[in-house]
């Protein structure tokens, strides 16, 4: 039995391969790299060490039905013996990426001549060779695959003979990118030693070397040096919508070296502005829609703790769902006001509703689920809260060692009670 | 976290606690096989018998993994990749720019380099393994068959109210900073993403079906009279005296020093801050070696150079109680190795090796081998 009998598929000349990889669904963008093609077709048509028969090889790119992202490569017109050796099990990665291997194109990376084929796995089924990428293909990044043919078990091809076939899905449909919805605090003045920013957007976000995008600057527009807490992990919530942006604690611990050496990050009676740049991608990679800055003077430091004695409650009225309002004497955290306090029933039990924060976050505003009954409610409080510059309810963000540190850690939650009638 | 395992195998050798012959096997044999869910990869550790510990934070777990990669390395071999997020890139399938690496350490036993990488930087992110043996070539790590072990971290306190209207989608998440293993337990540093708080939690290992974690605050007086509640940043165990103690460097730069045994349940601890760093040393990693008959620290800082810190005094040197004054640095003395630049990625390679991953102009990583100083 002659090799040309045992071909498995056979196409008339490789230029019907091309015609064979590019039929794709429309949203899809699949091509045959010209330049590299044409060389290779070159070879193979010309090249002494090709036989005919060999140009019935097919390399081609088969984009997922439900999915474009999980597109598959498959080789085809291999020979009987061909498939029998490839089936051998002791093959290893090694063994199969000099065959067919695929490529994440990095651009003009200097060690781009130097990077290893994407993971995938390979597999011969019905007389194909496919390889599956082990991840989904990243729109906009050229894939290119090369089947070197004259390195198949008893290939008589030249030893560098290939086909390549590049698969690109089109780039992310151009769309306004998220933007800054809110920096905490709201407040137009904020302590010397303020604790921490949060940061709202309107989507998720990118990880990755954030705090080049995030600036401190006096009002002569200067940069404030290393103002922020820079920790790698980033302090991110689930959604990626909310960055929580801590200044350095060593720039408001009196006593330590940094603010020694280079004073407060912000100093009172100066005015500041937080600026985002607009270069900052979002988690879909569209760089923001627009910058954000958040101006604000800076008042003296606050090292007294938070007393909700002082708070004031307005209570609301029975058989209603009006809203009950907590009235503070300085603005809280926004996060932790909005999660961490709760009301429940006069026997312990959980009342639900919706808490919004208003008048600078000096304002607690619960809604509850249900209508309020007559009788008694408590307001728990951990004393976990934080007002904006770190005080904890009855313990400041700075104690004093003297006081000894067991004495501090008193309650974990304050109660409030209140009547509604 | 890095050189923590060498490092507690020294601790419990002074204590004469170290009985690997009868322990060969017996911290995996409580393992099940199978494929370990991962939402993150952040923080990693090497125990014994090359267990890794990989700290999913979005998935608020531990993860222990019997790599199976326990051949003691032959000579010493230099990783050198140039390049490494890009060839990473290539191997994922995607483009430098959507690779993060997390973590990198050091395998004490095979020498061969561990990285936690995201494949992709938004919430859809992917959490990839990938190894560099002696060959300075990448690999990924099969988790689909392994055998692992996982500790879900439990809700601190503050976690405990929940479930009234918008807050029922719980926007607070603690990120770990840092993860050891000393004796038998994983000690994990945490930074929440709301209250500001140190804690330090211990857990003991092999997990046990419910876990209960220790949290332990920790206290420190460089602040003359002052003192807060300031996370812990990374740490590595230390042997003070013949008692293992843990060298924590925290997010306001000091270094303290605390004894191990006092690491009980709901502890509060004070420690004892044996320098002041200053500004611009924001503490990343921490790696202890030998050289010349001497014991050295050394501590990255985000990437704005290095610091050598002689621990000959550590036992002796005063603590520092009293604000410092301007220029007048206490406590024990370092230098600043200036040509180490760019480190993003700090671990022991082996007794005269560091392996870093550095910052070369234009974005790229290398991962490189540099001579410890």
């Amino acid at each position: 039995m002659t090799q040309t009998f045992r071909r498995l598929h056979r196409t008339a000349t490789l230029l019907v391969v091309v015609a064979v990889c590019l039929p794709v669904p429309s949203a899809l963008l699949a091509q045959v790299q010209p330049d590299s093609f044409l060389g290779q077709a070159s070879t193979v048509r010309q090249g002494s060490s090709l036989s005919a028969q060999q140009q019935g090889y097919s390399l081609r790119w088969v984009p997922g039905l439900a999915d474009g992202r999980k597109a598959t490569v498959q080789v085809s017109g291999l020979s009987l013996e061909a498939i029998d050796a490839l089936q051998n099990p002791a093959w290893n990665l090694a063994d199969w990426r000099r065959v067919l291997a695929v490529y994440a194109e990095q651009g003009d990376s200097a060690t781009a001549s130097d990077l290893p084929p994407m993971l995938g796995t390979y597999r011969i089924q019905s007389g194909v060779l496919s390889f599956e990428p082990q991840f989904p293909l990243d729109p906009g990044v050229a894939y290119r695959a090369e089947f070197r043919l004259g390195q198949l078990p008893g290939a008589q091809s030249a030893k560098d003979a290939r086909l390549v076939a590049v698969f690109k899905l089109p780039a992310m449909p151009q769309r306004p990118g998220a933007v800054v919805q809110q920096i905490f605090p709201s407040s137009l003045t904020l302590p010397e030693n303020l604790l921490k920013f949060y940061v709202h957007f309107s989507a998720p976000m990118s990880r990755g070397r954030i705090y080049e995008h995030i600036h401190l600057r006096n009002d002569a527009g200067k940069e404030v040096e290393l103002p922020f807490l820079e920790i790698d992990e980033e302090l991110w919530d689930p959604t990626m919508t909310r960055l929580t942006l801590f200044i350095d604690p060593g720039r408001i611990k009196r006593g330590v070296l940094p603010l020694e050496e280079i004073g407060p990050a912000v100093k009172t009676g100066k005015s500041y502005s937080l600026v985002i740049d607009s270069d900052w991608k979002d988690g879909a990679g569209k760089p923001l829609k627009a910058g954000f800055e958040k101006r604000f003077r800076v008042t003296a430091p606050d090292r007294d703790p938070p007393d909700p004695a002082g708070w004031k409650i307005q209570a609301p009225q029975p058989g209603t769902r009006s809203p009950l309002i907590v009235t503070f004497p300085e603005p809280m955290d926004h996060a932790l006001a909005q999660r961490v306090i709760q009301v429940v029933t006069d026997s312990g039990r959980d009342f639900s509703g919706d808490v919004t924060l208003e008048d600078q976050e000096r304002r607690w505003v619960f809604v509850p689920t249900n209508p309020w009954r007559s009788g008694t409610y408590q307001l728990l409080v951990p004393t976990t809260l934080e007002d904006l510059a770190g005080n904890n309810i009855g313990k400041p963000f700075e104690v004093d060692l003297f006081e000894g540190i067991q004495r501090r850690l008193a309650t974990p939650t304050v109660k409030l009670l209140f009547e509604v009638r | 976290m890095k050189q923590i395992a060498s490092r507690s195998v020294l601790a419990l050798l002074v204590l004469g606690l170290f009985v690997q012959g009868a322990q060969a096997g017996k911290l995996t044999a409580e393992m099940k096989e199978g494929k370990p869910a991962f939402q993150s990869m952040g923080p990693l550790a090497f125990g014994p018998e090359g267990i890794l510990f990989v700290a999913d934070t979005k998935g608020a777990a531990i993860v222990a993994i019997a790599t199976g990669d326990s051949t003691p390395a032959s000579g010493a071999k230099l990783l050198k990749v140039e390049g490494v997020n890009q060839k990473i890139a290539a191997l994922l399938g995607t483009t430098a720019d959507q690779v993060l690496i997390e973590d990198m350490v050091v395998n004490p036993i095979s020498h061969n380099a561990y990285l936690a990488v995201s494949r992709g930087r938004g919430p859809d992110a992917v959490p990839v393994l990938v190894r560099v043996k002696a060959d300075s070539q990448l690999e990924v790590v099969t988790l689909d068959k392994v055998k692992f072990s996982r500790a879900d971290l439990p809700d601190p306190p503050v976690d405990g109210v929940v479930g009234q209207g918008n807050r029922q989608s719980n926007p607070r998440r603690e990120s770990i900073t840092d993860i050891g293993f000393l004796e038998d337990r994983v000690l994990i540093a945490g930074l929440s993403n709301e209250e500001f708080s140190s804690t330090l939690r211990a857990i003991p290992f092999p997990f046990k079906t419910v876990i209960n974690g220790t949290n332990v605050e920790i206290y420190h007086g460089a602040h003359g009279r002052f003192e807060t509640r300031s996370p812990v940043r990374t740490f590595v165990p230390f042997t003070v005296a013949k008692q293992p103690h843990l060298l924590a460097a925290y997010t306001c730069t000091p270094l303290v020093q605390f004894p191990i045994d006092a690491l009980k349940p709901g502890a509060k601890i004070m420690g004892k801050t044996v320098a002041e760093l200053g500004n611009r040393n924001r503490p990343l990693d921490m790696i202890v070696y030998q050289k010349g008959g001497k014991e050295y620290l050394l501590l990255a800082n985000s990437s704005r150079g290095i610091m050598k810190i002689s621990t000959d005094q550590i036992d002796s040197v005063e603590k520092i109680e009293a604000p410092v004054p301007d220029g007048n640095k206490k406590g024990l003395p370092y230098e600043t190795v200036e040509n180490w630049t760019g480190i993003d990625q700090l671990d022991r390679l082996d007794s005269q090796y560091a392996l870093v991953v550095r910052r070369a102009e234009g974005g790229s990583l290398n991962l490189e081998s540099l001579p410890l100083p």
